[in-house]
């Protein structure tokens, strides 16, 4: 039996789920081993074998491809442990990536450090002064040579920058993606000073316009490179040595993977590896529960995340921020709209409640945990309201303090409102639901969709808890939450299920229409480069895909919008066909009217993604049918309603449960990763895959 | 021409009023909603946070909205406009963290327009208001174009939503509508006081045609009328579904007690720092193109108990130029720095903060000046120079305070550099725009910190600047570069943040050359002072060089990276100035950075070398200014930096008849 | 109550100002720079940033003016004004009798 593996190693837990072609699968989770993550990779292995009862070599060898999201480049770059790179770019230009279009000091913060406005900072130089060269070249926005690459000049940069210690070298120079020959001119003569050493160039990496974040791009992508290289080397060997004769695949953020030995050339891509799991999982699932329009929220105990699927496909983004940065990265486009049960709840200065932003984190944590932490958080309050049992945290790996929980909550909101602890703790679990609310609102709104037009899906330690309250809040009718045997490692099912993404984009900004016969050949070089790239990942595919988009604008206006391309050559008809795609699709995300086509239209960039499917698709397998109602293993008050208050409620044990089940809120279902709380008003059913899918049963308002 | 007093201009000569009067005024021609201030007293604090965090996220929505919707550059890539939700009377309940000195007037107009608009026209569900003039208020100069929408809630008044953005040209002499020349405002864009534009829902076309025909590029401009009435038109619908939900009484509630709350926290926060009184001024050389004068603004900021009151007098009369502001430019220059320095942790409610503070101003001076005097440019002149000067007397007031004086700066970026290409661009298209590129200022040296490099202006909490080939792509020219300039942070123990400098040639324009119109003062003197000792930031110094080697060098296959290496003639241009670039000439720019913060002698040393391996200081300037000496390798050499340190400490104060050689 | 005016300055009970660095008395409370050390100079001896002389834009006379302490010589407080101009910055820090 051939089979698929999925392993996704999180800063925690690494979670390894595995299936075979006949419908069987198995899941497991061991803890991470950081620094070392390959060890933690191996071990995972190893339980997943005993839980399928063979030897890890017959595993091995039997396994066609494994498909791996490493957290090992994002924590690379947020610890800093990365490659010394040298960066070469064009005489008067090397202060872009200090000047980072000034957005640098605030690009990736809340509102409430933005507001803070003294208090912001730039981060750290991507790249010490003494390791940035600038060079005498000059091309110019049509492509065309104003300054001949200065080869002699060249050479000496390269030579410093080595000198200087430079391990590796990001090359990164105006309109490059326009004419890339004199890039290729410097990779070349880097090859001949400094043979061996890793050299990106831009208009490989991210032939966009936008000098800034392309070289910001190349820089990251130059300090994890040669990492993820050092990483993945030795434990492909190693997988090797053990039998393994199929692919080591890696994700990437765009939710598609690359093969193991691809991926350290453009290793700025798998930054969202880990990142994209729980979406590409809901998309996988989305698929066996035919859910086309899915809102994804994972609600952990220090984040709270967000996706989209819409008409069955992740919403991407095509840049992402990092550490203040900004990236040309295609990505699974993943919010962090929260910090998750561990946000702290506070009074202000004037009086008022509020509930994060700021997090408890993982330590101290939540009150309850017993580690340090006075201030409540969600999670706290959580265990006061009865939603959470203090014996079945995580299974009953933590055991959690009401004592600690109650004294948080009564010295630090409860007191200074003038609150009895219940009420502190109803207004705490309201003003979170409601503001998830607003921020999934205004994640959903921002892509140019309605929240009602969703199916949410609720994962995570803590979000089951709160679901049910802000689905109703965003007048979704139903909820999914994930409880089969795959739901303790939902992120490494997606990953075994994902496919080869990959991505070719070239800028090439012109009025639009441009020459049908420049539009077709700018497809047809990234069709070309795509062939190239699918043939190298050395697989066999079921089928491939083509999507082809354009990104357009209004002529002068700061955001382009990603407007779906036909396939096929296009005349003038056709490219008109394409304007109106863009209008249709502008109106829909800016609103009906903004639209204003005299302005004339411009297009930026041409983008192509290649999707290889692969042969083999795990299933998730049914559980069996009901026979008789659900039967409450205990119950006990629980409150869930601000306007209901307390409430006896029917408490359930999931492992008790089957398809076909029905449970009445309110009533909360306790399963061995999470616990589900059911309001008066709604219905849970648990639907043939295991998941408990919530409805309402009558209208209800915002607790 | 004198400016002579044009009478009938009293009608727009607008002063905040209070509620009480705008009710009086509005009489029975239109029905405002009001709360019992019960409801506000028994919000409790669940329904409170929810309802005041969804106001925040509308305003957030209505910003993105504007922003997506817009086609400036100056909004999209700069986030110059700003958005707010103001209640009944137009006191403002929430603003947007864009250019706070755009909003900071938004409730003068709307205001304005409840008080003069209700009985004729009228003013009814789907009207939205437009404004460009800064005597009524919505902004500070005619580019700040304000659209305000009332919304109805059960056929009352509830509430009022805002956007304002910079439109890039609304006519007037000088493309761009920065008249340099001009001496009064009839030079400039045609002031327009509220004019019904949106009626039940849908563009007036007769109004929206006299209102595009001023404008070099109408369809840019009825682009973003567009964007800010589908910014209105998000915020209507989201309060109109909240109000549904919670009921009209209780998101007025919120509304009021989001004001109270703001003004209590900012009490509160006053009442902790002493009494006391700090003057400064703030100066700006040439009013416009040929004039040679200096200007100042004074500022004595009296704080006591819980009160501030900014008083200008001494302030100079208004001049003949396009440098004065109205007294919503005053307002618009006093509110930034009283949000960015004081309100960083109270939340926005501009009509609660208000209520803390005083300002006396004497009309007819140059930051509080009467019709017609020119104010093309107030924005960036006299409004901006009230920042300054506002800036140093708040942060000498917080400077105070163990806590609160962590959120002082020293003035950031002393002016807006502006410089305005027009002319025809490299796909045979006309163009006008303003180059952004001064966005990048340098904040003002913090009392335990540096100000941050090419961080931004005190005004804009997120600005923006468009990459180098953006420009490129958008407009005919081609940078030699665009890089930070060394020095350019004001000295201090803390170094004020540096501005940058761009250099670039027309490049590819059928005409060959393109139109330039500059308008940036800080060049006789610098105008970012710094504090407690420090120095403040570098001059502005804008040269043009005509008729370079440029090309021929760049066919020898070099980036000239001075202008030093440049032959041909070399110009300084003056504050003020409007010419044409010819494809050999080279343009150069360069804009302030932030005021220091203490002493420079008492600068660590090794932060010194630090900053001159960083080119933020150069090896002179680390000598000169902070009296730190570096060997070989750019270490620190402690003896000789001691050594110079006593020398200079005597000299600098005139103490040892000889200078100190450098 | 002692008040610190600035990083350079103190303020005493009885309103009396002195430097923090070195002791000295520098002035009072309503005038805190009284004694202090006025020197004026070019402005380009601010440093290089002062990129052009001042002649070249306006005709009224521009100076560096600086105020030290006058036991220590810490620079405590730096303009750049016209000339002809009495300095516009003062301040007075309220005398509070705790």
């Amino acid at each position: 039996m051939p089979y698929v593996i999925g392993i996704d190693i999180g800063g925690t837990f690494t979670d390894a789920f595995v299936a075979d072609g006949g419908g069987r699968v198995a899941g497991v989770k061991t803890p991470s081993t950081p620094p070392d993550f390959a060890r933690g990779f191996l071990a995972v292995l190893d339980e997943l074998s005993v839980e399928l009862g063979i030897d890890t070599g017959a595993l091995l060898a039997d396994t066609h491809y494994i498909v791996h999201g490493t957290t090992s480049t994002l924590n690379a770059l947020v610890t800093g442990d990365v490659a010394r790179v040298g960066f070469l770019t064009t005489r008067g230009h090397a202060d872009s990536i200090a000047i980072m279009n000034l957005e640098g000091r605030y690009a990736g913060l809340g509102a409430d450090r933005v507001q803070d406005m003294v208090r912001t900072d730039k981060p750290r130089p991507l790249v010490p002064p003494q390791l940035v060269r600038e060079i005498d070249e000059r091309i110019d926005h049509k492509g065309s040579v104003v300054v001949e690459l200065d080869e002699e000049g060249t050479r000496r940069a390269v030579r410093e920058l080595v000198a200087a210690g430079a391990e590796a070298i990001a090359v990164s120079l105006l309109w490059s993606f326009r004419n890339p020959a004199h890039e290729q001119r410097v990779g070349e003569i880097v090859a001949e000073e400094a043979p061996g050493r890793y050299v990106a160039l831009s208009s490989d990496v991210s032939p966009r316009i936008r000098e800034y974040a392309r070289s910001a791009t190349t820089i990251m992508n130059t300090q994890v490179g040669p990492r993820l290289r050092d990483y993945l080397r030795p434990l492909e060997a190693e997988l090797r040595d053990l039998g393994f004769g199929g692919s080591l695949l890696v994700m990437q953020g765009s939710g598609g993977c690359v093969d193991s030995a691809d991926a350290p050339s453009r290793a700025i891509t798998t930054i969202g590896s880990v990142l994209t799991g729980g979406v590409v999982g809901c998309t996988r699932l989305a698929d066996e529960l035919g859910h086309r329009n899915v809102i994804s929220t994972d609600m952990g105990g220090t984040t709270f995340l967000a996706g989209l699927v819409v008409d069955g496909e992740a919403v991407s983004t095509t840049s992402t921020v990092l550490g203040q940065y900004q990236l040309n990265v295609p990505m699974v486009d993943v919010h962090t709209i929260g910090a998750g049960g561990g946000a702290i709840a506070w009074v202000d200065a004037g009086g008022n409640l509020h509930v994060g932003p700021r997090s408890a984190g993982a330590r101290p944590g939540p009150a309850c945990y017993g580690e340090g932490g006075t201030e409540p958080t969600v999670t706290d309050v959580d265990l006061l309201l009865g939603i959470v049992n203090p014996d079945n945290f995580l299974g009953g790996r933590k055991q959690l303090s009401v004592d600690l929980a109650a004294e948080a909550v009564r010295t630090r909101v409860a007191e200074p409102l003038g609150l009895s602890l219940d009420e502190a703790c109803a207004a705490v679990y309201a003003i979170q639901n409601a503001q998830t609310a607003d921020l999934v609102r205004k994640v959903v709104v921002t892509s140019g969709q309605d929240p009602r037009d969703f199916v949410l899906y609720a994962f995570g330690g803590a979000g089951p808890m709160h679901c049910a309250s802000y689905a109703a809040d965003l007048e979704i009718s139903e909820v999914v939450v994930p409880l089969g045997p795959t739901a303790a490692v939902f992120s490494a099912y997606g990953l075994a299920a994902s496919d080869i993404v990959l991505t070719a984009e070239l800028s090439a900004p012109t009025n639009f229409p441009p020459d049908p016969a420049d539009f077709n050949a700018a497809f047809g070089q990234l069709r070309a480069e795509l062939d190239q790239r699918l043939a190298d990942q050395q697989l066999r595919f079921a089928d491939v895909d083509y999507r082809s988009e354009a990104d357009l604008r209004y002529t002068m206006q700061l955001a382009e919008v990603a407007t779906a391309v036909p396939s096929g050559d296009l005349d003038e008809a056709g490219l008109a066909g394409v304007g109106a795609a863009f209008g249709h699709r502008y109106e829909q995300l800016y609103g009906k009217g903004s639209g204003f086509a005299e302005a004339g239209l411009q297009l930026i960039t041409y983008r192509t993604q290649a999707v290889g499917v692969l042969p083999i698709r795990p299933r998730l397998t049914p559980v069996g049918a009901a026979e008789g109602g659900a039967r409450p293993v205990s119950r006990r008050r629980v409150f869930l309603d601000a306007r209901r208050g307390w409430q006896d409620a029917a408490i359930h044990d999931y492992r008790d449960l089957a398809e076909g089940h029905e449970i009445a809120g309110p009533a909360v279902v306790e399963a061995p990763t999470t616990t589900v709380a059911l309001p008066e008003g709604c219905t849970g059913r648990v639907d043939r895959l295991g998941n408990l899918v919530i409805r309402y049963t009558q209208a209800r308002e915002d607790s | 021409m004198p400016v002579i007093p044009v009478a009938g201009s009293e009608k727009f000569a607008n002063l905040p009023v209070g509620a009480e009067e705008t009710r009086r005024a509005v009489g029975d021609s239109l029905r405002l909603h009001d709360v019992a201030s019960s409801v506000v007293e028994g919000l409790d604090p669940l329904t409170y946070e929810v309802v005041r965090h969804r106001l925040t996220s509308i305003t957030e929505e209505m910003g993105e909205a504007l922003k997506r919707m817009s086609g400036s550059v100056v909004v999209t890539d700069c986030n110059d406009f700003d958005a707010a939700i103001m209640d009944e009377v137009g006191d403002v309940v929430q603003v947007g963290l864009y250019n706070t000195e755009l909003a900071a007037s938004l409730d003068m107009a709307a205001n304005w327009t409840l008080r003069n608009r209700c009985a004729r026209p009228g003013i009814a569900p789907g009207d939205m208001f437009l404004c460009n003039d800064p005597w009524v208020g919505g902004g500070l100069h005619q580019n700040d174009t304000s659209l305000f929408a009332p919304l109805f809630v059960d056929g009352e008044l509830f509430c009022w939503t805002g956007a304002v953005a910079h439109q890039v040209d609304l006519g007037g002499v000088s493309p761009g509508s920065w008249s340099v020349g001009a001496t009064d405002v009839f030079w400039e864009s045609l002031p327009t006081p509220p004019i019904k534009i949106v009626e039940g829902g849908e563009i007036r076309t007769d109004v929206e045609d006299v209102w595009l025909r001023r404008s070099r590029v109408p369809k840019l401009v009825a682009l973003d009328l567009r964007a800010k009435i589908g910014a209105n038109n998000v915020a209507h619908e989201r309060l109109t579904a909240l109000c549904a939900k919670y009921g009209a009484d209780v998101v007025k509630a919120v509304m009021r007690r989001t004001m109270d709350d703001a003004e209590q926290r900012l009490r509160a926060k006053l009442r902790e720092i002493p009494d006391g009184s700090w003057s400064s001024v703030a100066h700006q050389d040439s009013a416009r193109s040929g004039d040679r004068g200096i200007y100042r603004i004074v500022l004595t900021l009296t704080k006591t108990d819980d009160r501030l009151v900014f008083d200008f007098t001494g302030t100079d009369p208004q001049v003949d130029g396009l440098i004065n502001c109205t007294f919503a430019g005053l307002r618009g220059g006093i509110m930034p720095v009283l949000l960015t320095m004081v309100c960083g942790d109270i939340p926005w409610a501009c009509g609660g903060i208000y209520r803390c503070v005083e300002i006396i101003s004497e009309p007819g001076t140059i930051n509080n000046c009467t019709f017609p005097a020119g104010i093309g440019k107030a924005s960036v002149a006299s409004g901006w120079a009230t920042t300054n000067v506002a800036t140093e007397c708040l942060a000498g007031m917080l400077d105070t305070h163990p806590e609160h004086r962590k959120r002082l700066m020293s003035v950031c970026c002393g002016t807006w550099d502006f410089a305005l290409l027009a002319g025809v661009d490299q796909r045979g298209g006309g163009f006008v725009t303003m180059l952004c590129d001064s966005m990048a200022g340098g904040l003002g040296a913090r009392s335990d910190s540096d100000g941050v490099d090419t961080g931004g202006l005190a005004c804009i909490p997120m600005g923006r600047v468009a990459d180098v080939e953006m420009n490129e792509f958008a407009f005919p020219m081609l940078y030699l570069w665009r890089r930070e300039e060394p020095d350019s942070g004001g000295p201090g123990r803390h170094r004020g943040g540096v501005g940058a400098s761009s250099c670039f040639i027309p490049h590819d324009s059928p005409l060959g050359g393109v139109h330039l119109v500059v308008s940036a003062p800080g060049k006789a003197l610098p105008l970012a002072g710094g504090l407690a000792g420090g120095l403040p930031a570098g001059t502005q110094y804008d040269v043009l060089v005509r008729d370079t080697d440029v090309h021929a060098r760049f066919a020898a296959g070099r980036i000239p990276a001075s202008l030093d290496e440049l032959a041909g003639t070399t110009d300084l241009v003056p504050t003020h100035h409007e010419t044409d670039l010819g494809p050999a000439d080279v343009y150069f720019t360069h804009w302030q950075g932030g005021g220091g913060y203490g002493d420079p002698l008492r600068r660590d040393p090794a932060a010194v070398a630090d900053d001159v391996a960083a080119h933020k200081v150069s090896p002179g300037g680390a000598s000169e200014v902070y009296g730190v000496v570096l060997d070989d390798r750019g270490a620190v050499d402690d003896g000789a930096t001691t050594a110079r340190r006593d020398a200079l400490r005597r000299s600098r104060a005139g103490l040892d008849t000889e200078e100190v050689p450098a | 109550m002692t008040v610190h005016i600035d990083e350079n300055l103190v303020q005493d009970d009885g309103g009396g100002v002195s430097c923090r660095h070195c002791g000295a008395a520098v002035g009072v409370a309503r005038q805190p720079l009284r004694d202090a050390r006025v020197r004026e100079s070019d402005p380009r001896t601010a440093g290089p940033s002062v990129r052009a002389d001042a002649g070249h834009f306006a005709d009224r006379p521009v100076v560096l003016r600086q105020t030290f302490c006058p036991g220590c010589l810490t620079l405590l407080q730096s303009e750049i004004v016209p000339g002809d101009e009495p300095s516009g910055r003062t301040r007075a820090v309220a005398v509070v009798d705790r």
